[in-house]
């Protein structure tokens, strides 16, 4: 767009007063996070450490970190296991029917996850599967595979069928043709649809608190549970770690792989 | 090595998709009644393809986008499932053999490099997929990057290197495995035009230093009459003709090749008698606002209609004597191109009209409005069967065929 010098200065501003409305919240939490406190209160009027060793000082919460880690990891494995072979049957095999099919891939993404979790519980329940690790990561797969496929098929939309053609008549089979062209050249848009899939179940609430219980507590559901009784600086701590969880994960991708560009693409 | 590849006795016989000529099973590489339809889609898109080509040859596959030539190409290095029909290499039916066991060697329209390669990458991978122990690949790898004088850019990423190079990556990568058919699909058409004739002659000498049976799909009949030994000119999914490219271009056998292949002047014309036959075959014939004239080429019985070709550029102009040549015509409009005049000329009060291309420096341009002799030289007006081929051709139907064809002008596309 065309400006001078104060148009320019106008359009800046704007910038950074949407970015600081967007940061506010986090902004927050990072501050209470070191309250000297026993609630949570803004603006602050001391400073300690003592809520990030809180945090890791309570049993529910370590083990809840854990659950949702072991959780997402496997999840992130899975969603990747499966959703790679999906999205190259969608982009490469030709079948009738294969658009509606693509559709109907992403079509978990349109259901609210509350509708979505009761009807896990409905279905789970019985089995049972419901606090189990078994359920949780089910119930996470189903949320997290539609972007993993989106993500690779993105990837695959831009990757040439012709060099695919090209290795098969230098004699290599479907399998090599898989492992040797295609995988390399999309192994951005894998790594990055792990690395989401790995972030949406670590950070899955509503999903979660249908289908987790006692036994099997995944970390944001602990937290909705603790600050039920109480509130105090240790949630605001552990929320920072979440959020610095989230950020290095996203730069490693971006860094590495570029998450932007195979996102953009898709 | 001509005789066996002219393969299809006549024109007719392979258009109307004749069960494969007996003469063509000796070729290396020999297509038989290749057909390919689509589902869902009206009519075939190769409809009949018999042909053969001789170890060592380079045919090139010509004809206008749509024409199946690609089609034609995928089905012969197997990444396209014929309808019917069969592919024999030396002999042996390869028809149900999978790409990747064809040792067919491939370049692509595109190239199709592996990205994620560097160049001795992408040419290697052939070797490695033959399992061909390390020290060997190397040597192999290198002296392939010679042939297309790209060894010293062996390290090179492909997103660095231009078009051409590009191209001669995919080429080596093709030959390094020594396969048994070389297949170019439009190999030049994404290079620029000083490059593709630089090109041209590459592929030739690489062609004929390896000595590889290869075939390439062009639209091009600069490339496909420059570079190839054998011409296959197809046209709605059917061989139009088969043969050298002089051949192809001095002996058209149908109106679409005379059209497609060159500039042409169309004249509908009626059998006066038949010269002579065999070989040197000629016949007088009837050409409306010129005249009798004789015309080369096996003709059909007295009283027929016929087509007679007139290159352009074989037509000669006197505006010193009109009436001293074959027939009196008009200037209608002159063109200067450079290298040529292109002049339009009617024949007689209300003849047909005439392209003519003169080298320009030989004569004294002629305005339009001048009145000049329009002559050529025995032997340069030639017989095009003019019988549509069986029935629903396209240009069988646009002109209502030749007889009543009321614009004889040729101006090919």
């Amino acid at each position: 767009m065309r400006t001078g010098p104060a148009g320019r200065a106008a359009w800046v501003a704007l910038l950074v007063v949407l970015y600081l409305f967007l940061l506010a919240p986090i902004i927050v939490v990072l501050v209470v996070s070191f309250d000297d406190a026993t609630f949570l209160r803004f603006p602050p009027e001391g400073f300690t450490l003592d809520a990030y060793r809180q945090v890791f000082a309570n049993d529910d919460f370590r083990s809840a970190i854990q659950v949702s880690a072991v959780t997402a990891s496997i999840t992130a494995l899975l969603a990747v296991v499966t959703g790679v072979p999906a999205a190259l049957a969608l982009s490469r095999v030709p079948f009738r029917g294969r658009e509606a099919m693509e559709s109907a891939f992403l079509s978990p993404l349109l259901v609210p996850n509350i509708v979505l979790g009761l009807a896990l519980l409905v279905l789970f329940a019985p089995i049972p599967l419901t606090d189990t690790y078994t359920g949780l990561i089910l119930a996470h797969l189903g949320i997290t595979i539609p972007y993993v496929v989106r993500t690779v098929c993105a990837s695959l939309a831009g990757a040439d069928p012709r060099a695919e053609e090209a290795a098969r008549t230098l004699g290599a089979d479907t399998f090599t043709v898989a492992r040797r062209i295609i995988l390399p050249t999309i192994l951005p848009g894998v790594v990055s649809g792990g690395v989401i899939a790995f972030l949406l179940s670590f950070d899955e609430t509503v999903i979660s608190l249908f289908v987790s219980g006692q036994n099997v507590t995944p970390l944001p559901v602990a937290v909705l549970q603790y600050v039920e009784y109480r509130s105090d600086p240790a949630v605001a701590a552990l929320s920072v770690c979440l959020v610095v969880l989230s950020v290095v994960a996203v730069v490693f991708v971006e860094r590495s792989l570029g998450l932007r560009r195979s996102l953009r693409s898709g | 090595m001509t005789d066996p590849t002219t393969g299809v006795p006549s024109p007719t016989a392979a258009g109307a998709g004749a069960a494969g000529a007996p003469a063509a099973d000796e070729g290396h590489l020999v297509l038989r009644d290749l057909v390919k339809t689509y589902p869902g889609r009206h009519g075939a898109a190769v409809r009949g393809v018999s042909l053969s080509v001789p170890r060592g040859a380079m045919l090139a596959v010509l004809g206008p986008s749509g024409c199946g030539k690609s089609t034609t190409l995928r089905m012969i290095a197997g990444l396209v499932a014929p309808s019917a029909g069969s592919v024999l290499v030396d002999g042996k039916d390869v028809t149900g053999t999978p790409a990747h066991h064809r040792d067919m060697g491939v370049v692509f329209q595109s190239y199709a490099l592996f990205p994620h390669m560097d160049v001795a990458g992408n040419v290697a991978f052939g070797l490695e997929m033959r399992k061909v122990p390390r020290p060997e690949r190397e040597r192999r790898v290198t002296e392939a990057l010679e042939l297309v004088r790209l060894d010293h850019l062996a390290r090179r990423r492909v997103s660095q290197l231009s078009g051409g190079q590009q191209q001669r990556v995919a080429l080596a990568r093709a030959l390094v495995v020594r396969p048994t058919v070389l297949l170019l699909d439009e190999p030049l058409s994404n290079l620029d035009a000083q490059l593709r004739t630089t090109m041209r002659e590459e592929i030739r000498r690489i062609q004929q230093e390896t000595g590889i049976t290869t075939v390439f799909v062009t639209h091009d009949q600069h490339e496909a009459l420059s570079m190839a030994d054998r011409v296959a000119v197809l046209h709605e999914g059917r061989l139009e003709q088969l043969g050298t490219p002089q051949e192809i271009y001095e002996r058209p056998a149908s109106r679409f090749t005379a059209e497609f292949v060159g500039r042409a002047n169309l004249l509908p014309a009626t059998v006066v008698a038949a010269a002579s036959a065999g070989e040197a075959a000629a016949a007088e014939v009837e050409v409306p606002g010129i005249g009798r004239i004789t015309a080369q080429g096996a003709s059909p019985a007295p009283g027929e209609p016929v087509t007679v070709l007139l290159r352009p550029h074989r037509v000669v102009l006197d505006a010193h004597d009109p009436d001293g040549g074959i027939a009196r015509g008009t200037v209608l409009t002159a063109g200067y191109t450079g290298e040529t005049v292109a002049y339009r000329v009617r024949v007689g009060g209300s003849g047909p009209e005439l392209d003519v291309e003169l080298p320009s420096g030989s004569h004294r341009p002629s305005a339009p409005g001048a009145e000049v002799g329009v002559s050529w030289q025995q032997g340069a007006a030639r017989l095009v069967p003019a019988a549509p081929r069986s029935g629903g051709d396209a240009e069988a139907a646009d002109g209502g065929g030749p007889a009543g064809d009321r614009d004889p002008r040729g101006g090919a596309a």
